[in-house]
């Protein structure tokens, strides 16, 4: 198992999230986020006061994956998440320990099936 | 001949009914301001100050409206001496006023102005002010400060009145007032955690709601449209001059709109929102005294003026570390003062463009200088005294959690659920 985390422009949310459900993967859970990158920032001002930079929205998507599913979520989220531009986000994988379905107490690849 | 009496004493009962309804309606559109103060300053400082924001405001209203009824009304509008009066209550002796409402209708429209001065206050002092200490001050300001001033310029042997001080529904005596007062508070209490850094550059602390700050804007403008007309007090025999004042409060807001976009996008290359939503306030503020003597060309110069003045005064007075996060100085205090003594330049009669030489001029500057040093040495006076017995700021800890969380237990956006 997976964990699959990926930051993305907040406009690209929905066909990220039809793109993983026409693969089969239909289970994601998502945080809006913000934060900079490399690209460039705005800068915020404030009744006369200038100094921070704004932090860039962005979505972030968790997605728990099996190993035989993990190319195909990434590739998925490749496709429909890019503009082409700076900002377009990362993706990043760790791996996962355990599972545990809360209704039937079901543990392991057999909870996120 | 009986007749004739009978005519007359309709006559008068329909004047009585007529004005009395006028007055009604405006008092309540004036009540309605506090709304907009609330939402204005709410939006204006960050989520976990939000409620107690609110809760200022309400002071406002209920300690503020009680004490202006317990002595205010009669400081302000009892047996004068030129200086001061006192009474209890509601007088119904006759005021002097020539008024065609009743002492008590005049009592509700005087008490919005009232709550609209200490609300004011409300917002210099929002993030970091103790709510009981914040209590007694809107008691002895409401009760004796703002009272005095009203008396100077509206008891009719008011020593300002007597001199033909023109302040025609309160830039000085509601708005400079309040402003300087928020001034001399603001002072006393030092800005906010993180306000300002080592270096004494300015951090940006954000409102957290600018639409809702944006929304009390509309609200306090559609106030103006009780305030300002609602000053003559009558409407019969007024019928012109109401809609000279109506026009005048309109396009002094919107020029004052209009040179805060112009200014901030020359500045910064963008407009700066917020700064237009103080600007169309300046502009109100400012055609506040002089909307019954100016004409409407004048109104849209006087709130040009106060559009630019407004933006130069938030910045300076940031850059002089007075912390004031909805900017209620630089619009009350300082719009108050220039909107003064636009009257002694402005006026149709007696205004020193219009020919009428140096005396009104002098007379709104003494005016305008009385009252906003009154407001400023003894609200200074009483935030010393405040600060070295009761405390007048919440501990650091509870500046940094948030007012709402450790004084009322509650938060304005709970997230799950």
């Amino acid at each position: 198992m997976k964990k699959v985390e990926a930051i993305i422009r907040p406009s690209k949310l929905k066909d990220v999230q039809l793109g993983l459900r026409e693969a089969n993967i239909p289970c994601l859970t998502i945080i809006p986020v913000k934060g900079s990158g490399l690209q460039k920032s705005y800068t915020e001002r404030y009744r006369g006061a200038e100094q921070s930079m704004i932090l860039q929205t962005r979505i972030m998507i968790m997605c728990i994956v099996s190993d035989s599913n993990l190319e195909k979520c990434i590739d998925t989220i490749l496709d429909n998440a890019s503009e082409g531009q700076v900002g377009d986000g990362k993706i990043f994988i760790y791996p996962v320990e355990d599972a545990i379905r809360i209704r039937t107490r079901t543990r392991g690849i057999e909870a996120i099936k | 001949m009986e007749e004739v009496t009978t005519i007359i004493i309709e006559q008068a009962e329909l004047i009585h009914a007529i004005d009395s309804v006028w007055v009604a309606i405006c008092a309540a559109i004036i009540f309605l301001m506090e709304g907009g103060f609330a939402l204005l300053e709410a939006g204006f400082v960050r989520a976990k100050n939000a409620m107690s924001i609110i809760a200022k405001v309400m002071i406002d209203i209920v300690f503020g409206g009680i004490a202006f009824y317990i002595i205010g009304f009669g400081i302000a509008y009892g047996k004068s001496n030129g200086w001061i009066a006192f009474d209890f209550g509601i007088t119904t002796d006759d005021l002097g006023l020539g008024l065609t409402v009743s002492n008590k209708l005049f009592w509700f429209i005087q008490l919005g102005f009232a709550i609209a001065a200490i609300s004011i206050v409300s917002g210099a002092v929002a993030e970091r002010m103790k709510l009981w200490s914040y209590a007694l001050f809107v008691f002895i300001f409401c009760a004796i400060m703002y009272p005095i001033a009203a008396h100077w310029v509206w008891n009719p042997n008011g020593w300002l009145a007597i001199r033909g001080f023109n302040d025609f529904a309160g830039s000085s005596a509601v708005h400079a007032m309040g402003g300087f007062a928020a001034l001399a508070a603001a002072i006393v209490l030092g800005p906010r955690i993180g306000k300002y850094q080592k270096n004494g550059k300015s951090n940006p602390i954000p409102g957290h709601n600018l639409p809702l700050a944006a929304v009390g804007a509309f609200i306090l403008w559609f106030g103006w449209f009780g305030f300002n007309p609602g000053s003559t007090l009558s409407a019969v025999g007024n019928w012109e001059l109401i809609g000279t004042i109506v026009v005048n409060t309109f396009l002094a807001s919107a020029a004052g709109g209009i040179s805060t976009m112009i200014y901030t996008y020359l500045k910064y290359g963008q407009i700066d929102i917020t700064m237009a939503i103080n600007g169309v306030l300046a502009g109100l503020v400012a055609i506040t005294a002089g909307c019954n003597v100016v004409d409407s060309n004048s109104a849209i110069v006087i709130g040009l003026i106060a559009g630019v003045l407004v933006d130069i005064a938030v910045i300076f007075f940031d850059k002089i570390k007075i912390d004031d996060p909805v900017g209620a100085i630089a619009v009350h205090g300082i719009n108050g003062l220039f909107g003064t003594i636009a009257v002694g330049l402005f006026a149709t009669e007696n205004g020193l463009f219009f020919g009428g030489g140096l005396s009104l001029l002098v007379t709104q500057a003494l005016g305008v200088f009385a009252i906003g040093s009154l407001s400023f040495i003894v609200t200074f006076i009483l935030m010393i005294i405040m600060k070295k017995t009761i405390g007048i700021r919440v501990s650091r800890r509870e500046e940094n959690a948030g007012i709402d969380a450790v004084s009322f237990g509650v938060e304005s956006y709970t997230t799950f659920e």
